[in-house]
């Protein structure tokens, strides 16, 4: 499109002399699609929020807040939610944005071919009140509804019909794969899949603008040292994530500043508690000692997390005692404990259980999805030999790691969870259910943990209205998690951002960078 | 001198590399001398690694991660423990695991180099004297196997092998791999070399002469034609020995190394440039200075052994 | 000649053929694209509906056809990853990769041949052997590392080079060329050298390898003999003669330069084929993968009927020979 036209027009992957108010920054992870509906990631989501907007969105505490929809409450007695739009807002293109948009991105994204589609599975039908008003019925009462929605994006039904694009095509592309149509407050003016995406700020955007960006650019970067050096050498204004641990010195460093939080994600260990052998190790086809609730506690108390937070994590992560952190909605204060390190208590654990010379066992591991993951699982692997669990450890990148772990191949394995809708619900269903693919639940749980009463808790929780009693529950959730040791949660994944000093930004706890709460000083 | 090269040049090069103007050239070399120690030296200690160091890396029960990042020559702030160089992420010392290391560097590099050389040699060999449809097959495999960067040919061999070994050896099976990988993928460069070197000898008069009092191919082969196309196969072996130990941390820096728990120098280097900016300058300083030092002896060893092994520069 | 080069073309179709069918098998090992495309709150009936969309669960022979037939038209298919049709990609990304490769392989070429030429001459020199010494340092260390530092020097401490990136390019055309802006002259500078040194290197020690053998042969006595001029002596005539080993490993050296672009693009973030081809490795982008790996291929067999025609040209000796051979 532009290229054709450019003899001269020039790309610049970092500029000469950057004016004030252009902004680059660098990541590790380029979106792959720029339509909202086609893929769920955070890559992905966390990019277009600077370019496509939902109903309601997140603000810089991760509350819910109103964005194209002005309020919204709870209709007819727990059978749905009723949204009034704001007027007057208008897509990129011009075109103005109404419930008919509304509608049609709800049919858009719950589509077979949506990745987003289980947003919508509570959802039985969306019903246009009026240009301005829209009910979403939900098939039980969803106290949570508008929290699960703060990603889902409006798309232009004119648009998105005249460019073919009626439906994500995730596996060949489509207009919408290439091209971005929001409201939001920037809009892609540049894109080279890949290589970077150019954004300008929207000049009709209906909020108020905070930011001073005249154009952003963004550029995908793998290599965490190169990334790093461009920071430092003022090739771009700002990288995610910096690596962790760098984050000392960049701070120590006269031009750079170094944001710290903590992210959503809970890094854990699941333990095959399906399998009645073990699968690696010497101990190879024996019975699996990790069906044992003693061996799994043993674990626990065998795993020195501080060490862990305070060496490979620098002091820049939190230990986390369940499957969510402190951050999220849900979270039980009554559990706030994790299990001490400790290891001659592990190593009776591991005596009364029967193991008292320990075992031989395989530990997969990703090394390249989590911050720091195959150090994590070195140390790990060093901690529990301590107290007499050999572990066998296999690193693997990403891509071959999860077909290993839906193939079963593994006696313990490492897993980060952030739940999409920052709810300690979420890792209940995905991580804790006892798997059930009919009704979609613990597809995650690749370690088979089941016990009946959270299952039997699950729905309950799903469907109560009343905060108090919901909480209840979660908190019975938790310590049932906690007293079998379903997983081993060692700590919340920190978030480390690296700018220059010229910049203010501000960090959301979803690693979600928001380009129109930056400034360029 | 050389105008009696061409005809007894093959069997006075053994005979001469044995006798003692190899061992007075030698002698006079410094380059060689030290480079030789140096060798010498590295190999030694890489071979008794444990009984030299201080501590057994590769057990995971001996480490404690409080001794995470401790300086060299340094207490450290948790356990007051002090090491030589200091130690990694994992508070293993850097000292012990360098040799250990080490150890895993030189088998992969010297079996894999040995691998790529043996086959190399003996289909460029083959393909450069025999020709017709055996060296057209022979050099086919070559342009396809050249097409695949080593770290493809690497993946594949991971793969496969994943897939055939049986579970409880896969552990074992990284280093093989290694081999295996760096090795195929290294064997075209020696065959191309021979086979065209061999194109231009085999039709020199000696050859010829060889040939008419009734010599065999094989015979031929081995004793004629190869002691004569070795001596770009030594700038490539020499070369490759020490490639063969940095491919090693290339494939580790593209996720196909060794496995961290048993690192090899090239997998320390990788760890270590993670550390690069954030001050902790010794865990890469040291394994790459050894690394260094090891392929740089090596290549010097090897630059004086072609000139001194060559019939033709004596 | 021409049933030489007709016969090479044919074996070429054939190697082709060949890398598809390794390449392709080789695809199942390499990771499951499934789970860079679906998101964490996918359901196992998601994941079975797209593996049947992008044809994975058909038959590996199967695939490998519908493969070849689509690349037989020059079509490789869409990108997992970008939505995007492979070759419109590959089109994009071929100039920076190949600018980088030509850089490279100047750098490589020119001061390989100087400096060989030079050690050769002056074998005993001081600043020969500097040379032999100093130069190897370059090749005892990875790539990676050795990109790293040059990152680490002229980016960070001396801020005179950029750290990653391609500069500014200007489009002629669908070419996307670096070589007309300053920043992106700039920008090829420590890529290139990261890529060329190893090559440099092995070229130089080759070059001084057979110099050396050459310049005590007969012929060189007899002109040096004959009064000739050292220079003429030096490049006329031994230079010349070095060339049929020189020009096989050149050969395979400037192909290698661009298969193993992979890592310094990585280091550097090039925007080139070579990062494509691992970020299509790192999301089993396996159209991507298929793609690259046909073009490298092609590129390798075309360099290799090159290196063989000029065997033709360089040296009488081998026109006698194949006559018998082939």
């Amino acid at each position: 499109m532009k290229r054709a036209l450019s003899i001269l027009a020039v790309a610049s992957a970092m500029g000469g002399p950057v004016l004030a108010e252009e902004f680059t920054w660098a990541g590790t992870t380029d979106p792959q699609t720029l339509d909202p509906h086609a893929v769920n990631s955070a890559p992905v989501l966390g990019f277009l929020n600077n370019v496509y907007e939902g109903l309601v969105r997140r603000g810089k505490d991760m509350s819910i807040e109103p964005a194209l929809a002005t309020s919204w409450e709870p209709i007819g007695n727990g059978k749905g939610w009723r949204f009034l739009l704001r007027e007057g807002v208008t897509f990129h293109d011009g075109s103005s944005f109404d419930a008919e948009d509304v509608l049609f991105s709800y049919q858009r994204a719950s589509n077979e071919g949506s990745d987003t589609r289980s947003w919508f599975s509570p959802v039985s039908d969306v019903k246009v009140v009026d240009a301005y008003t829209v009910d979403i019925l939900t098939t039980a009462p969803n106290p949570i509804f508008p929290d699960s929605i703060a990603n889902w994006m409006m798309v232009d039904k004119g648009w998105a019909e005249a460019n073919e694009s009626a439906l994500p095509d995730k596996e060949n592309g489509n207009y919408a794969t290439l091209n971005a149509n929001g409201t939001g407050a920037f809009m892609v003016s540049e894109r080279e899949p890949g290589l970077r995406t150019e954004l300008v700020p929207h000049a009709g955007w209906w909020g108020e603008v905070e930011h001073n960006i005249t154009r952003a650019e963004f550029t995908p970067v793998q290599n965490p040292a190169t990334a790093v050096a461009a920071l430092l050498s003022g090739d771009v204004d700002m990288i995610n994530p910096v690596p962790i641990q760098d984050a000392e010195r960049l701070a120590g460093s006269g031009d750079v500043q170094v944001i710290r939080g903590i992210e959503a994600r809970v890094i854990m260990l699941g333990m095959a508690q399906e399998s009645d052998v073990l699968k690696y190790g010497d101990d190879e086809g024996k019975p699996n000692p990790f069906k044992d609730a003693r061996v799994r506690a043993a674990v626990s108390h065998a795993v020195n997390v501080p060490a862990i937070l305070k060496t490979i994590m620098r002091g820049n992560a939190e230990p986390a005692s369940q499957l969510v952190s402190p951050a999220m909605r849900g979270y039980s204060n009554a559990n706030a404990d994790r299990p001490v390190f400790d290891q001659a208590k592990a190593k009776a654990l591991l005596a009364e259980a029967g193991y008292p010379d320990g075992f031989s066992f395989g530990l997969k591991c990703p090394n390249n999805r989590y911050l720091n993951d195959e150090a994590v699982c070195q140390a790990v692997t060093s901690m529990l030999a301590q107290v007499g669990m050999v572990a066998q450890l296999d690193a693997m990148p990403v891509q071959n790691y999860w077909p290993e772990l839906r193939a079963d191949n593994y006696d313990m394995y490492l897993l980060g969870w952030s739940p999409g809708t920052f709810d300690a619900e979420h890792p209940i269903r995905f991580l804790a259910s006892t798997p059930n693919k009919e009704k979609k639940l613990g597809s995650w749980n690749f370690a088979g943990y089941s016990n009946a009463r959270i299952d039997a808790l699950l729905p309950m929780i799903q469907s109560e209205i009343d905060a108090t009693k919901r909480q209840d529950m979660l908190d019975e959730a938790a310590k049932i998690m906690q007293d079998e040791t379903a997983y081993v949660p060692m700590y919340v994944q920190p978030l480390v951002w690296g700018t220059g000093k010229n910049i203010s930004l501000t960090q959301r706890p979803d690693n979600f960078f928001i380009l129109r709460w930056v400034s360029v000083n | 001198m050389s105008d009696q090269t061409s005809q007894s040049a093959p069997k006075s090069m053994f005979a001469r590399a044995w006798d003692s103007d190899f061992a007075y050239n030698f002698r006079r070399t410094p380059v060689a001398v030290g480079s030789a120690f140096v060798v010498a030296l590295l190999v030694l200690s890489a071979i008794f690694a444990p009984l030299i160091a201080p501590h057994n890396p590769f057990d995971p029960a001996s480490l404690d991660l409080m001794n995470g990042f401790t300086a060299p020559m340094a207490a450290n702030e948790f356990t007051g423990d002090v090491f030589w160089l200091g130690t990694d992420d994992q508070g293993r010392d850097v000292f012990s695991t360098i040799l250990y290391g080490m150890r895993i560097s030189l088998f992969v590099g010297f079996s894999a180099v040995l691998f790529a050389m043996v086959l190399g040699i003996t289909l460029g060999l083959i393909a450069g004297y025999v020709g017709g449809w055996i060296e057209t097959i022979i050099m086919r495999a070559a342009d396809v196997q050249l097409t695949f960067p080593a770290i493809l040919v690497a993946m594949l061999i991971f793969g496969v092998a994943k897939g055939i070994t049986p579970i409880e050896h896969q552990d074992k099976m990284a280093i093989w791999v290694l081999i295996l990988a760096i090795g195929l993928s290294d064997w075209v460069q020696f065959a191309r070399v021979v086979r065209g070197a061999t194109l231009v000898e085999k039709d020199k008069e000696y050859v010829q002469a060889a040939r008419m009092i009734g010599r065999g191919k094989g015979i031929i082969m081995l004793r004629h034609i190869l002691p004569n196309v070795l001596s770009p196969v030594l700038v490539i072996a020499t070369i490759s020995l020490a490639l063969a130990i940095i491919a090693e941390a290339t494939l580790s820096f593209l996720g196909v190394g060794a496995p961290p728990t048993q690192p090899s120098l090239g997998t320390l280097i990788r760890i270590g440039q993670g550390f690069l900016f954030s001050g902790e300058w010794w865990i890469i300083l040291f394994p790459s200075v050894t690394l260094l030092s090891l392929a740089l002896s090596v290549n010097l060893l090897g630059d004086w052994l072609r000139d001194a092994l060559n019939p033709r520069l004596q | 000649m021409l049933t030489f080069v007709i016969r090479r073309v044919f074996q070429s179709a054939l190697v082709l053929l060949i890398v598809g069918l390794v390449a392709f098998s080789m695809f199942r090992f390499v990771g499951d694209p499934i789970d860079n495309m679906l998101g964490q709150e996918r359901t196992d009936a998601d994941i079975a509906r797209l593996r049947t969309d992008l044809g994975l669960d058909q038959p590996f022979p199967v695939q490998y056809v519908k493969f070849l037939k689509g690349a037989a038209e020059g079509n490789f298919g869409v990108s997992y990853r970008q939505g995007r049709p492979v070759s419109t990609i590959l089109v994009e990304r071929a100039p920076a990769t190949l600018e980088l490769a030509a850089v490279s392989g100047f750098f490589a070429i020119t001061i390989g041949i100087g400096l060989g030429v030079f050690t050769a001459i002056r074998r005993d020199g001081f600043m020969a052997n500097m040379i032999m010494s100093v130069s190897l340092i370059g090749v005892s260390l990875p790539t990676f590392l050795i990109g790293i530092l040059l990152i680490y020097l002229f980016a960070v401490e001396l801020g005179w080079l950029p750290s990653f990136g391609r500069g500014d390019v200007v489009n002629i055309g669908w070419w996307s060329t670096g070589f007309l802006t300053a920043s992106g002259l700039k920008a090829l500078i420590l890529p290139s050298i990261t890529l060329g040194l190893y090559q440099m290197t092995l070229i130089m020690r080759l070059v001084r390898s057979e110099m050396l053998e050459v310049l005590r042969q007969d012929y060189i006595r007899f002109a040096r003999a004959r009064g000739l001029k050292e220079r003429s002596v030096n490049f006329r005539h031994a230079l010349k003669n070095t060339l049929v080993p020189v020009i096989t490993v050149t050969g395979l050296q400037l192909g290698s330069i661009i298969a193993f672009a992979i890592i310094t693009e990585t280091v550097f973030q090039w925007p080139g084929v070579g990062l494509l081809f691992i970020n299509a490795i790192q999301f089993v982008d396996i159209p991507v993968m298929a793609a690259y790996l046909m073009l490298i291929s092609v590129m390798f067999v075309g360099i290799n009927l090159i290196v063989d025609l000029l065997y033709f040209a360089i040296d009488p000796r081998l026109r006698v020979d194949q006559k018998g051979a082939k």
